[in-house]
C-alpha cells in the first residue's frame, strides 16, 4: 500500500487529522452552513445531508433540503404526483427494492436487493481504501461494486462475488484472472464526465503503487485510448462481448456508455451484441481522473437520455430483455425514483458515496494530493485518513437512508414495487416555476 | 472527360425533382459487416463466394445480404454475349410484383427499348431458406437500350454530344426517377432498381449474403468478378432489402464496412452537384460520391481513390512533388465529400468501352475496418479482397474442389496501407481482354504498380496424383531424425516437380502410421514453417502439398488413436482422459463454431481442464478466441495451431505456450500477460493491444497499431514491417531493468527461402507516438527510420545494456525461425557491431518532476525517522 517502506506515517498524525476532519461535519449545525461549500447540482445541503444520512441511516427530515438540488431543471424540476393522503399505502406495508441483472431467458440470474450498485472507480482514480470500503458495503448489502479501470487489487480477492471487473479502453490491470473471478464484467466505452476522452489518469496521481498495478511507470499521465482500438462497430463490440465470455462464460456483461445524441443507436446495438446491462452514464457524473477542461464540456443530461433510450427499445420490442441502469449524477433516493420513472431499471452510485466518506465537492480530485479527505488520492499518507471499514459502515447507512425513502416514496405513489415504476412517466410532473 | 461535359451533365439534373429537404441522418445504423470480392481470369461460379460467405456469418445479423457480380455468363441468361456489353441490365426488385405493368409502363417503356427480359428464378417460398424473416423480392433483368429519340431529345436539350456519357446520365435520371416513385425511403415500398449498368449485376436481400446465391439459384451463374456481402443493421423492427449492400453506381456495384461520421457534409456535398439520396444509408453516399467522381468527372482511379482516402500527415510529405500538387488540389475540393470514418468498401466494376472488368479494395485512411487481399497466379490467376483471410482460403478450397487450376492457399497475402505513399491503401484487379484473346488478371495498386508473384515457377495441378515413385527420396526420410530428415529434403525439394514432392511426403504419411507419428509432425511441420528454396515450383502449392500431408496425419490419428495421439473433432465424443502430459491431443477444428459456448476456444479449455497439455488445434476456419480461458494457470501447456485461424487468438495468454504454424488474423494476444507466443507468418490489426508481458516472436509483419497502450515487460520480435502506429502509448518500463520492448528487424525472404532486406523497417508515421516507457530497436542500418515518423520519442544510440537485453529474444528468434543472430548483424554481406545495425527509439525526456514525485523522491532519500521528525516540527510550529 506504501509508495515507499521509508514512509511510515505517524499513526498518532492521521488520528489527529480524521478527528479535526470529522468532527468539522459533527459540528456543523453550530457552526453554521459552510459559506463555500457546494454547487448549484449538488448544494451544501445534499451534501450535509448525505452525511447525515451516512452518520445516521436516515436523511435528516428537517434543516436541511435532501431531496433536490438548486440547478433550475432537470431532477430538480421533476415532482411526484403522490396520491392523497389517504391513498398511500402504511408505513406497514412492504415494498420491494430488488431489481435483476440479467433479463434475457440464459445466463446465470442475479438479483440484487437495492436497485444500485457502486460504480467504476479506478485504483488510481480513488485510494485502495476507499476501494475495500466500498467492496465490503457492497458485500454487506448483496449488491456490487466495480473496479474501475486500474487493476483488481487483491484486497478485493474476499470480496470477489460483489466485484465487477471492468474492462476499459485501456485495459489496465485486466487479466484473464480478472475476468474470470467476477460474475458481472463491464465494458467501458465511454464516461459521461468525458465522453469522447477515455481514460486521463493524471502523472501526479500515478504514484509507484498506482503504477505498479497498472504495469505502467510512476508519475507519467495514463492514458485510455478512446474508443477501444478493436472495436469500431457493432459487429466488433459483439466479438469483443464474446471474447470475455470465451473467457468467463459465466458472467453477465455490462456495457456502459455516455449520452451521445444517437444514445438509442448505441443501446439496441449493445443489445444485439449480447449486453445483459446497458450503463448509460450522463453528464452530471463525476470523475477523479480527467483533466478540468473535460469535466466541464459535457454529454446529454441523464434525465434526456434514460427516456429516448427506453421509449426505443420499447418500440424495437426489446426492452424486457435488457436492464438499463442511470448513472452520472444520482444524488439521492428521488433522483433514483424519478429516474426509474423515467425509463431505468435502477442506477449506479458514484458521487453520492463520495459524500458520504466527506467529499465536500471541492472539485480537486485530479490533483495527486488535492483530496483533502483521503478519497480520491492515492497518497500513501492522505489515503490513510480512510480506514475501510468506517467506510463500509458509513456506505451501509447510507444505502439504509436511500432504501427507507425510497420506500416511502413508492408507498407515496401506492406501489408495491419499484419494478412497477419503471417508465411511469405519468407519474412525475415537471415544475415550471422555480420554487 | 472534358471539364465541359461534367458542367453539363451536372446541368442536365436541374430537372430532377429534389427531396423536400436534405438528408442529414441515416436511416439505418450500421453495425459492421462482412465483405469479400473475387476476380478471376476465368468466370466462377457463384457457389465459391457462397463458401466464403458462409465463413463469415458472425459478420452480418441476416437483416441484409448482397452480391453483386461483373463480366457475366450471357448463357446464363440465355442472351448473345454482345448484348452484355451493349445493353443495361436493368434488375428490378418486385416488392409488390403486382406493380410490374406499372412500373414497365411508366418508367422502362418509355425510356428503353427492351432486348430481352431474364426473370429470375427462386427457390419460391421463403420457408425454403430457414432464418428468412422477409420473403425476398421477386427480381426482372430488363437487358435494354435508351431509345434513340429519347436521347437524341436528351442531347440537344443539355447540349450533350451523342453518346455513351449521355447515355449512362439518362439511365442514371431514369433510375432516380423509378426508385422515388416506387421506393421513396419514407413512403411506399413497392419496386427499386437493384442495378442498371452493363454486364454488371446486384441481387440483395434481408438475409445473409450467402443466402443470396441460394434463393435466387446463382451457384452456377458464373462471372469474372464477384462481391458479396453480410449486413449487421441494429436499428427498426422492419427491414428492407433496399437497405442492404451492394450499391450501385452506374457501372460499379459497391460494399461497405463500417460507419461514416460525416454522413450530412457527404449529402450537402452531393446536394450541391443535384445528387440526392433516396436509401439514406451510408454506402449508398459511398457510390454516388464514387459515380460523381469516376463517370462524371472521369478522373482515373487514382485520383478518385484519393478524392475519397486522402493521403495525409507524413504520408502526404512523402508523395513526389507533382502527386503532392494534384493530391493537394483534390483534396481542396473534395474533402467534404470524402467519407470520414472506419470503411473499407469493395467494388465491382465494369467498363464496357474497354470490355474490362475489375474489383476493387479501399481502405480508409486510418485502416479502422479489417481487410486482406491475396492473389494466385496459376494457369488462371484469380485475386481476393475480404475481411477475413479465412474467408479467402474458404473460397480457394471451394474453388481448388471444383477446378484442378486452382489449389487451397494463394501465392501472396498482405494488408494495405490506407492513405499511404507506399500502396495508397487499394488495390485493383483488373480482368482485361487484349485483343479479343483470353482474359488476363491485373493486379495494382493505387498507383498503377504491379503485383505479382514470381512469373518463372510452375503452378501446381491440383488432385496431384500420388504414388508417382519419390526417386531421389533422402533414404533418412523412413527412419531418420526429424533435423536431419528435414534438412535433407531442403537440399533435394528445389529440383523436384510437385509430383516427387507428393510422393515423398506420402512416404512420411506412411511413416507416421508407425510409431513415428511425432518426428513426421515435426518434420512436416518445419516444411510449413521454414523458408527455403522450392526450385521451380510455387512456395503456396508445395505449402498446400505439405498441409494436405498433415491433414492425412490428422485422419490417421483419428483412425489410430494411442496412448500418446488422441483425437477429438465436432460433434464427437470425448477422448478418454490423457495418460500424462506428454498426450498430445489433435482438435480437428471443422464444424466447431467460431464462438459461444460450443465454440473450439471452450472446447480446448475443456479438454485443458481434462488434462491434455499439449494440443494440435488442427485445420482452424476462422474459429475465434483459440487459447483464450486458459488462465493463469497454464504455464506448460502448448498448443500447436494449423490452418487459418480466426480473431483474438491467444489474448489474455498467461503462461501457456501458443505456436502458431500460419498467419494469424486481427486482435491478437490482446491484455498478454505471460507465456510465449510464436506465429509463423503475419498478424493482424491492434496486434497485442494492452499487452501485459511474455515473449512473442512473428516472422512476418503485424498491420496496424501493433502493441498499443502495452504496459509490463512484454518482449516482442516482428522479422517483418508494420504499417503504422507502431506502440502507441506504449508504458512498458525500462527495458534494460526488466521492461518491455519491440524489436523490429525489417526483414523478408526471397522466394528461395534468403533474407533480403525490406526497403525500411518501418514505412508509417506515429512510431512509439506518446510512449512513455519502454524501447523499440529498429533494426536499420542505412538509417532510413527519421524523427518526422515519431512523435514524442527521440532516436538514439544502442547501448551494451540494450543489446545484452536484446540478444536472448534475438536466439530464440532464431531457433523458432532460423533466422541467425549473425545473420541480422550482417550488412551487405559484412559483419557489423550491433550498434551499426540497430537503433533505439525511446520516450524524448520531457517528463516534468512533480511536487508528488519529488516529495517521495526525497522520501526515499532521507531515512523515515529523521523524516518523520522533520514532518512533526513543521507541524509543530503551525
Amino acid at each position: 500500500m506504501r509508495d515507499s517502506p521509508d514512509i511510515v506515517p505517524d499513526p498518532r498524525v492521521v488520528a489527529k487529522h480524521r478527528h479535526a476532519l470529522r468532527e468539522g461535519y459533527r459540528r456543523w449545525p453550530r457552526l453554521g452552513r459552510p459559506p463555500a461549500m457546494g454547487d448549484p447540482r449538488w448544494t451544501a445541503d445534499l451534501i450535509l445531508a448525505t452525511w447525515v444520512a451516512a452518520e445516521t441511516g436516515r436523511f435528516p427530515a428537517e434543516g436541511l433540503e435532501s431531496r433536490v438540488g438548486a440547478s433550475g431543471g432537470g431532477f430538480d424540476r421533476l415532482e411526484f404526483r403522490f396520491l392523497p393522503e389517504d391513498g398511500r399505502l402504511a408505513e406497514s406495508e412492504p415494498v420491494e427494492l430488488s431489481i435483476p441483472l440479467n433479463r434475457r431467458p440464459c445466463d446465470p440470474r442475479i438479483e440484487i436487493p437495492v436497485p444500485w450498485y457502486g460504480g467504476g472507480m479506478s485504483f488510481g482514480s480513488i485510494s485502495e481504501q476507499v476501494m475495500l470500503g466500498r467492496a465490503m458495503a457492497a458485500q454487506a448489502w448483496g449488491t456490487f461494486t466495480s473496479t474501475g479501470e486500474g487493476g483488481y487489487p487483491d484486497s478485493l480477492l474476499p470480496y470477489k462475488d460483489h466485484v465487477i471487473t471492468q474492462v476499459a479502453t485501456g485495459m489496465f490491470g485486466v487479466r484473464e484472472e480478472t475476468i474470470q473471478r467476477a460474475r458481472i464484467v463491464e465494458f467501458k466505452y465511454a464516461q459521461g464526465a468525458k465522453p469522447g476522452l477515455g481514460g486521463h489518469l493524471l502523472g501526479n496521481k500515478t504514484t509507484m503503487t498506482v503504477a505498479k498495478m497498472r504495469e505502467s511507470l510512476p508519475w507519467v499521465s495514463l492514458f485510455s485510448p478512446f474508443p477501444f482500438h478493436s472495436v469500431y462497430s457493432v459487429e466488433d463490440h459483439k466479438k469483443h462481448i464474446d471474447w470475455i465470455k470465451a473467457i468467463q462464460p459465466e458472467a453477465l456483461v455490462s456495457v456502459k456508455v455516455s449520452t451521445p445524441t444517437d444514445v438509442d443507436m448505441v443501446a439496441v446495438g449493445s443489445y444485439y451484441a449480447g449486453a445483459h446491462i446497458l450503463q448509460v452514464d450522463g453528464s452530471y457524473g463525476g470523475t477523479g481522473a480527467a483533466p478540468e477542461i473535460a469535466k466541464k464540456n459535457i454529454a446529454m443530461p441523464i434525465e434526456l437520455a434514460i427516456p429516448k433510450v427506453h421509449r426505443f427499445l420499447e418500440a424495437e420490442g426489446i426492452r424486457d430483455e435488457i436492464v438499463i441502469l442511470a448513472s452520472g449524477g444520482i444524488r439521492t433516493a428521488d433522483d433514483i425514483a424519478k429516474i426509474v420513472a423515467l425509463g431505468a431499471d435502477g442506477v449506479v452510485l458514484g458521487t453520492v458515496e463520495l459524500a458520504a466518506l466527506g467529499c465536500t465537492r471541492c472539485a480537486n480530485c485530479e490533483a495527486g494530493r488535492g483530496c483533502p479527505f483521503g478519497l480520491t488520492t492515492t497518497d500513501p499518507e492522505l489515503s490513510l485518513l480512510v480506514e475501510p471499514e468506517w467506510a463500509a459502515e458509513r456506505l451501509g447507512r447510507l444505502y439504509e437512508a436511500l432504501a427507507a425513502r425510497l420506500r416511502d416514496i413508492l408507498r407515496g405513489l401506492g406501489l408495491r414495487s419499484l419494478r412497477e415504476l419503471r417508465g411511469r412517466r405519468d407519474l412525475l410532473r415537471y415544475r415550471r416555476e422555480a420554487a | 472527360m472534358s471539364a465541359d461535359l461534367a458542367t453539363r451533365l451536372l446541368l442536365s439534373r436541374r430537372e430532377l425533382p429534389a427531396p423536400a429537404e436534405i438528408a442529414r441522418r441515416k436511416l439505418d445504423a450500421e453495425g459492421g459487416c462482412g465483405v469479400i470480392g473475387i476476380a478471376c481470369e476465368t468466370p466462377l461460379a457463384g457457389r465459391h463466394l457462397l463458401q466464403a460467405l458462409r465463413q463469415m456469418r458472425n459478420r452480418g445479423n441476416g437483416k441484409g445480404g448482397g452480391i453483386a457480380a461483373a463480366g457475366l455468363d450471357p448463357e446464363f441468361f440465355g442472351v448473345a454475349p454482345t448484348w452484355l456489353r451493349q445493353d443495361y441490365l436493368l434488375a428490378v426488385a418486385y416488392l409488390d410484383p403486382a406493380c410490374r405493368p406499372e412500373v414497365e409502363r411508366t418508367a422502362i417503356e418509355p425510356t428503353f427499348e427492351v432486348d430481352a427480359v431474364f426473370e429470375f428464378p427462386t427457390l419460391g417460398a421463403r420457408e425454403a431458406i430457414p432464418g428468412l424473416d422477409v420473403t425476398p423480392p421477386a427480381v426482372v433483368g430488363y437487358f435494354a437500350r435508351v431509345r434513340p429519340d429519347v436521347r437524341r431529345a436528351f442531347c440537344e436539350r443539355h447540349g450533350l454530344p451523342e453518346g455513351s456519357a449521355a447515355e449512362d446520365e439518362i439511365v442514371y435520371q431514369n433510375t432516380y426517377g423509378l426508385n422515388r416513385a416506387f421506393y421513396a425511403a419514407t413512403g411506399d415500398k413497392r419496386a427499386f432498381v437493384l442495378s442498371h449498368g452493363k454486364d454488371l449485376l446486384i441481387l440483395k436481400m434481408v438475409g445473409y449474403g450467402d443466402d443470396v446465391v441460394r434463393y435466387y439459384r446463382l451457384e452456377d451463374l458464373r462471372a469474372h468478378v464477384w462481391i458479396g456481402h453480410h449486413r449487421y443493421p441494429t436499428k427498426g423492427k422492419v427491414w428492407h432489402p433496399g437497405g442492404a449492400h451492394p450499391f450501385a453506381g452506374m457501372h460499379e456495384a459497391l460494399v461497405h464496412n463500417g460507419d461514416f461520421a460525416n454522413y450530412a457534409s457527404i449529402c450537402a456535398y452531393l446536394a450541391q452537384r443535384r445528387i440526392y439520396p433516396l436509401f439514406l444509408t451510408d454506402t449508398e453516399v459511398a457510390v454516388l460520391v464514387y459515380d460523381l467522381l469516376h463517370r462524371v468527372y472521369g478522373y482515373p482511379s487514382e485520383y478518385v481513390i484519393e478524392a475519397m482516402a486522402p493521403t495525409t500527415e507524413r504520408d502526404y510529405c512523402m508523395l513526389p512533388a507533382s502527386r503532392r500538387e494534384i493530391y493537394g488540389w483534390l483534396q481542396a475540393l473534395h474533402m467534404r465529400g470524402s467519407p470520414d470514418g472506419p470503411w473499407f468498401f469493395l467494388l465491382a466494376q465494369s467498363l464496357p468501352a474497354r470490355e474490362v472488368v475489375r474489383l476493387m479494395g479501399i481502405t480508409d485512411t486510418s485502416m479502422l475496418r479489417p481487410q486482406v487481399f491475396a492473389l494466385q497466379r496459376g494457369e488462371v490467376a484469380v485475386g481476393f479482397a475480404a475481411s477475413e483471410k479465412q474467408a479467402i482460403d474458404a473460397a480457394l478450397e471451394s474453388l481448388s474442389a471444383d477446378d484442378p487450376r486452382f489449389w487451397p492457399r494463394a501465392d501472396l497475402y498482405w494488408n494495405a496501407r490506407g492513405g499511404s505513399h507506399t500502396d495508397g491503401g487499394a488495390f485493383l484487379f483488373t480482368v482485361a481482354r487484349e485483343n479479343g484473346g483470353a482474359p488476363q488478371l491485373a493486379c495494382t495498386d493505387k498507383f498503377g504498380r504491379l503485383i505479382e508473384p514470381d512469373p518463372a515457377r510452375r503452378p501446381p495441378r491440383w488432385a496431384i496424383r500420388r504414388g508417382v515413385a519419390a526417386t531421389d527420396a533422402p533414404p533418412s526420410l523412413g527412419e531418420g531424425p526429424p533435423e536431419e530428415v528435414f534438412a535433407a529434403l531442403v537440399e533435394r525439394v528445389p529440383h523436384w516437380d510437385y509430383e516427387t514432392l507428393a510422393g515423398a511426403l506420402e512416404l512420411l504419411v506412411e511413416r507416421a502410421a508407425g510409431r513415428e507419428r511425432a518426428a513426421v509432425v515435426e518434420i512436416l511441420t518445419r516444411l510449413l514453417d521454414r523458408r527455403y528454396g522450392t526450385g521451380s515450383m510455387k512456395r503456396s502449392g508445395v505449402l498446400a502439398l505439405v498441409e494436405e500431408a498433415l491433414g492425412r496425419v490428422w485422419d490417421g490419428v483419428r483412425r489410430a488413436p494411442n496412448g500418446s495421439w488422441r483425437w477429438y473433432g465436432w460433434g464427437e465424443p470425448e477422448p478418454p482422459a490423457p495418460g500424462d502430459a506428454e498426450t498430445t491431443l489433435v482438435v480437428d477444428a471443422r464444424g466447431f463454431p467460431p464462438e459461444g459456448p460450443e465454440s473450439l476456444a471452450r472446447a480446448i479449455v475443456r479438454q485443458y481442464r481434462r488434462g491434455f497439455r499439449r494440443m494440435v488445434v488442427a485445420r482452424t476456419r476462422g474459429q475465434r478466441f483459440i487459447g483464450c480461458g486458459l488462465g493463469p494457470e497454464s504455464s506448460g501447456v502448448r498448443l500447436e495451431i494449423y490452418g487459418s485461424p480466426g480473431d483474438y487468438l491467444a489474448s489474455g495468454l498467461d503462461g501457456a505456450e501458443v505456436v502458431v504454424h500460419a498467419s494469424g488474423q486481427d486482435q491478437m494476444a490482446q491484455i498478454m500477460r505471460r507465456g510465449t507466443l510464436v506465429v509463423h507468418g503475419d498478424v493482424g490489426q491492434t496486434f497485442m493491444y494492452a499487452g501485459k508481458g511474455g515473449e512473442v516472436f512473428i516472422l512476418g509483419n503485424a498491420a496496424g497499431r501493433p502493441l498499443i497502450n502495452a504496459v509490463g515487460s512484454p518482449r516482442v520480435v516482428i522479422n517483418g514491417t508494420c504499417l503504422d502506429y507502431l506502440a502507441e502509448s506504449f508504458m512498458a518500463g525500462d527495458p534494460l531493468n526488466g521492461g518491455g520492448f519491440v524489436i523490429l528487424n525489417g526483414i523478408a525472404f526471397d522466394d528461395d527461402g534468403r533474407i533480403v532486406e525490406l526497403p525500411t523497417p518501418y514505412p508509417g508515421g506515429n512510431l512509439f507516438s506518446l510512449a512513455s516507457g519502454g524501447a523499440i530497436y529498429v533494426r536499420d542500418p542505412y538509417g532510413t527510420v527519421g524523427e518526422d515518423q515519431l512523435n514524442g520519442g527521440e532516436i538514439v544510440p544502442l547501448g551494451e545494456g540494450d543489446w545484452q537485453a536484446m540478444l536472448p529474444c534475438l536466439e530464440k528468434n532464431a531457433r523458432w525461425f532460423g533466422i541467425p543472430v549473425a545473420r541480422l548483424l550482417e550488412v551487405d554481406g559484412r559483419p557489423r557491431p550491433p550498434r551499426e545495425v540497430y537503433r533505439k527509439v525511446q520516450p524524448s525526456r520531457h517528463r516534468a518532476l512533480l511536487p508528488e514525485e519529488a516529495w517521495v523522491k526525497r522520501g526515499f532519500a532521507r531515512p523515515a525517522a529523521a523524516h518523520w521528525r522533520r514532518l512533526r516540527r513543521r507541524l509543530a510550529r503551525r
